[in-house]
């Protein structure tokens, strides 16, 4: 039986990416809390947006403190953190320049940083050095401090944009230290026994073809693609049965409260079906549509996902 | 358990808002977070707006490949292309004015802007060749949202349309542009390019020879002097896009222009949306309301499972399938009291009070007609009778 836990659990990164308002920070705040829960030390990540002021992840995982730059306690064996590329960026500079005077007047720099912030691909890059730094940390035992990091990735800057940053970026450059970087990070986000994306998408007809799109993508990018996560799948209690005779009765009533119900678990099991072939041998995970709202929900999805499809 | 018409009666009785917006404004921008539908109520509203007899033009960002196909837009193009009248007409919105549609495409534009603000043909040469100007866009913050600003403003001086509808990207930055033009984007600082430029002295002469320093360390030898070259032939544009940028602001905070904010009934889409009007009042710009979009909030005209006659002796399928679809219906009840709440919660955040909700159409929006079904419920004050559209089938 392949398990959320036997495909996720032994991996150092898992990128959970997907199109707006999917789920994916309610997935990956279920993951974490699954992952947690099965005794793996794990770190939960989001990267930064301008002037943000609140932690989505934070309030998925019931955080009541301030979630900021360095982990937080999120629950047992569970901590939560805001990936800044900046701290990336200090990082980078520090290791390639070798003299953290020079790093740390560098970074001073408003144009430097600025540079750094604005230029194509040097943001992507710092988030991944920076969680890079994270995956590294280790205990006194010699023992990682975290197992894995599961990352919420933005919307728009999905996995593709760290899978493009070698050419992107590569195009730009001509050479020196950035490049060594670069490769180091990708060694990471692009061997599958350490990492692995998760697309989400909803059970509906257009979000899985875009949902397929970014799957060929980042399977073009030749980022590792450990599993797609149906969300927000609506249970089904009919049999076909039933179902026929019922659409076939209340059709003379005209429209009929429940029916735009049933024909949502139509959609979604089509949408299913065709995800189900498209996905080859990536494992898919459904998750059920809940009532729950705030932390509960990933609380009560960590629970189901614990189980598993045959 | 029936429904009494009473509780929705209330809903649509009211003109809506946005009729008098898609008849008579020049600029419809829609914002909200992301995937909630800002694409989509776009084209809708461009669609009512050619409905209402209109010259319209929706200029979208990023469509999902398959609303672009259901609105026949060409996927890489270089300008506008109208959408064919044929279609429209197929798709139930016959007697319309003109809908056209644009992808936006930055480069395009951008392209465009420097040809339009450099005067001297080498200069724009000399900037089209630098390998650097070919990631400009991207290289740029906030560059995406001022090519939207530039498009726009340039589309509407063209006369060539009756109204705009701005579709915005899923960014919280996507109403930057409208900032105050030093924050435009961090590029465009001249306090900041300017240290990067050859010939300068004292504090900056400090500034530059560090940078220097670092980037020949950082990025090997030859790029500094490559992106100075850049910035030293792109710095002339800086003044005539911040002048712009101005000119933009005017016309969107005019009484030309209006906002309207797109959410979902979830709670983090309407957590976002807080967070876009509070920006959209500090930015001064006129705010028309809420679309609350893939709401249940509809129950009119809807039949109750419960008053369905099964007959005197139903199958056994249709005795437990019945049971089970009223269940359905006691969730969707529970729905569209859940989405009332917050319609009338949405009404009593905005100083006009207006906010309207759009039906969750399932897989209908999925082409033209789903859209012109949309495009009908956004502008009139009936629902549309869903049995205008077929009838329900399990495919
Ligand atoms: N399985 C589920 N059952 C019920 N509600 C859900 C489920 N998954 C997500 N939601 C709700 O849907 C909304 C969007 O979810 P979420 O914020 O996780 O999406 P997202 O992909 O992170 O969005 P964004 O792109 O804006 O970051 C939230 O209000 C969340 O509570
Ligand atoms: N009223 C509706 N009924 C049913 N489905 C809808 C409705 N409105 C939008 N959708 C669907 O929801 C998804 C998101 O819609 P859309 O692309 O318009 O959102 P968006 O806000 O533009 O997203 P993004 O932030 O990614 O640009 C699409 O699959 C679309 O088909
Ligand atoms: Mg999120
Ligand atoms: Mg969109």
């Amino acid at each position: 039986m392949t398990t959320v836990l036997s495909t996720l659990g032994n991996l150092r990164a898992v990128l959970v990416t997907g199109k707006g308002g999917v789920g994916k920070t309610t997935v990956t705040a279920s993951i974490a809390r699954m992952l947690a829960a099965s005794g793996r030390r794990v770190l939960c990540g989001e990267t930064a947006v301008d002037d943000q002021t609140t932690s989505p992840l934070g309030a998925a995982l019931g955080v009541e403190g301030k979630v900021g730059e360095d982990p937080t306690p999120a629950g047992p064996n569970l901590d939560v953190v805001i990936l800044q590329a900046t701290r990336g960026h200090r990082a980078f500079l520090r290791d390639a320049l070798k003299v953290n005077l020079l790093a740390d007047a560098a970074l001073r720099s408003a144009a430097i940083r600025r540079f750094l912030m604005a230029a194509p691909s040097f943001p992507e890059m710092g988030m991944l050095y920076r969680v890079l730094e994270l995956v590294r940390l280790r205990l006194s035992d010699g023992s990682p401090r975290y197992h894995t990091v599961v990352l919420d990735l933005p919307a728009t800057g999905h996995a593709l944009a760290l899978a493009q940053i070698p050419s992107s970026l590569l195009r730009i450059l001509p050479g020196g230290p950035i490049v060594e970087a670069v490769k180091e990070g990708l060694g990471l986000i692009m061997d599958p026994a350490q990492t692995g994306s998760v697309v989400v998408t909803l059970p509906e007809t257009l979000p899985v073809s875009e949902a397929l799109e970014l799957a060929d993508g980042i399977r073009k990018h030749q980022l590792p693609l450990a599993a797609v996560v149906a969300n927000r799948v609506p249970y089904d209690p009919f049999s076909a049965a039933e179902k026929a005779s019922v659409l076939g009765h209340v059709k003379s009533a005209g429209p009929t409260l429940g029916v735009r119900s049933l024909e949502r678990i139509e959609r979604s099991r089509a949408a299913l079906a065709r995800l189900a072939e498209a996905r080859g041998d990536v494992p898919m995970f459904v998750v059920h549509d809940s009532w729950a709202e705030g932390a509960a929900l990933p609380a009560e999805l960590a629970v189901s996902l614990a189980g598993g499809v045959p | 358990m029936t429904e009494r018409p009473s509780d929705h009666l209330r809903l649509r009785t009211q003109p809506s808002f946005l009729e008098p917006l898609v008849a008579n404004k020049r600029v419809v921008v829609c914002c909200g977070a992301g995937g909630v539908g800002k694409t989509t109520t776009s084209a809708a509203l461009g669609l009512a707006g050619a409905l209402a007899g209109r010259r319209v033009l929706v200029l979208t960002i990023d469509p999902a490949r398959r609303l672009a196909e259901a609105m026949g837009i060409p996927e890489t193009s270089r300008a506008p292309a109208r959408i064919d009248p044929e279609r429209l007409a197929r798709a139930g919105a016959d007697g319309a004015g003109e809908l056209h549609a644009w992808m936006l495409n930055p480069a395009v534009v951008f392209e465009g802007m420097v040809r339009r603000l450099t005067t001297d043909e080498a200069r724009v040469q000399q900037i089209l060749d630098n390998r650097l100007y070919k990631h400009i866009s991207g290289m740029v913050a906030g560059m995406q949202e001022y090519t939207a600003a530039e498009a726009l403003y340039t589309l509407y001086e063209s006369g060539a349309y009756d109204l705009i509808v701005l579709d915005t990207p899923p960014s919280r930055n996507a109403l930057e542009f409208l900032e105050a033009p030093r924050k435009l984007s961090a590029f465009l600082d001249e306090r900041i390019i300017n240290v990067f430029l050859p010939k300068k002295g004292g504090i900056l002469k400090a500034a530059s020879g560090l940078i220097e320093n670092v980037f020949t360390r950082i990025f090997g030898p030859g790029f500094y002097g490559e992106l100075q070259g850049f910035l030293d032939a792109f710095s002339g544009m800086f003044g005539s896009m911040r002048a712009h940028s101005e000119a933009v602001r005017t016309l969107l905070t005019s009484e030309e222009a209006t906002f309207v904010l797109v959410t979902s009934p979830e709670p983090s889409a309407l957590v976002e949306a807080n967070f876009f009007q509070a920006k959209i009042e500090a930015l001064g710009v006129p705010f028309a309301g809420y679309v609350l979009n893939r709401s249940w909030a509809y129950t009119r005209g809807y039949a109750s499972p419960e008053l369905i006659e099964m007959g005197d002796a139903p199958s056994p399928e249709l005795a437990s399938g019945m049971a089970k679809l009223r269940q359905l219906a006691v969730e969707e009840r529970r729905r569209a009291d859940r989405d009332r709440k917050l319609l009338t919660g949405l009404k009593s955040r905005t100083a006009s009070g207006h906010a309207l909700a759009t039906p969750h159409l399932g897989g209908a929006i999925e082409d033209l007609a789903g859209l012109v079904d949309l495009a009908r419920n956004l502008v009139q004050t009936e629902e549309l009778p869903p049995s205008s559209r077929p009838p329900p089938s399990v495919r």
